[in-house]
């Protein structure tokens, strides 16, 4: 196997557990949109709690936009 | 000799590394976007709340015990119920039923709120869920005694 090759096919392995990354952080994004609409409708719960998710939420959406800008392009 | 349809099926269902990156990034954004205006409604509901003034909406001897009356607020499109369970015990609830929006209806003998559509059913004393498909208890709201006069008020937002 040339050196090429198997740069390659450890750059396809890599791409694969930075997509996991990436779905594991939307599958966490979902979550906290779940959240933040069950404390709107409930009169009880806490605004502080739809922040943090909201904060959340934008450092996970930041992340998945930057590993796709910076490893994904790259690995290409 | 030209083709009528020069892309084949095969190259018409590929979708590139490129585009898929990009679904990716979108739904992420939507997310947010999601969590951006459900926080933002929350936050809108607490100012309001904060701000709805407390109205009267019977008179101490209009509804006997066991009975109830309806009315509207804090605007003509949110119907509550007040309910008289005691000589002393008022209590009101938004009449929404927290499941799909269906008005609910007292129960005297039972004391329950039960919602029609679903069956959803609700304790008349604290508006909690009692059985049904509704997960969430009925707004309530605050209702106070004052110069033979029934006043409601919303109880504040956390």
């Amino acid at each position: 196997m040339s050196p090429k090759v198997r740069l390659r096919q450890r750059m396809r392995v890599v791409l694969h557990m930075v997509m996991a990354l990436v779905l594991m952080i939307l599958l966490a994004q979902l979550w906290l949109f779940t959240v933040t609409l069950d404390v709107m409708e409930t009169r009880g719960a806490s605004a502080e709690i739809a922040i943090a998710a909201l904060c959340c939420s934008f450092i996970g959406c930041a992340v998945v936009w930057s590993l796709i800008r910076l490893c994904l392009r790259n690995c290409s | 000799m030209s083709k009528d349809f020069p892309i084949s099926t095969e190259e018409d269902g590929f979708v590139t590394r490129r585009e898929f990156t990009k679904f990716l990034g979108l739904t992420s954004l939507a997310f947010f976007a999601g969590t951006l205006i459900a926080t933002g409604r929350k936050l809108w509901k607490r100012v309001m709340a904060g701000k709805a003034e407390e109205v009267h909406v019977a008179a101490l001897d209009e509804i006997g015990v066991s009975e109830y009356k309806l009315f509207r607020y804090p605007t003509e499109n949110d119907p509550c119920i007040l309910l008289r369970l005691d000589v002393e015990k008022f209590v009101a609830f938004n009449q929404r039923c927290t499941h799909l929006s269906c008005p609910v209806l007292f129960n005297a003998a039972a004391r329950q709120l039960e919602c029609p559509c679903h069956k959803g059913f609700f304790s008349a004393d604290d508006g909690r869920v009692i059985a049904g498909p509704p997960k969430r208890s009925l707004e309530a709201l605050t209702v106070s005694l004052r110069d033979g006069r029934v006043w409601v008020k919303h109880e504040s937002e956390s």
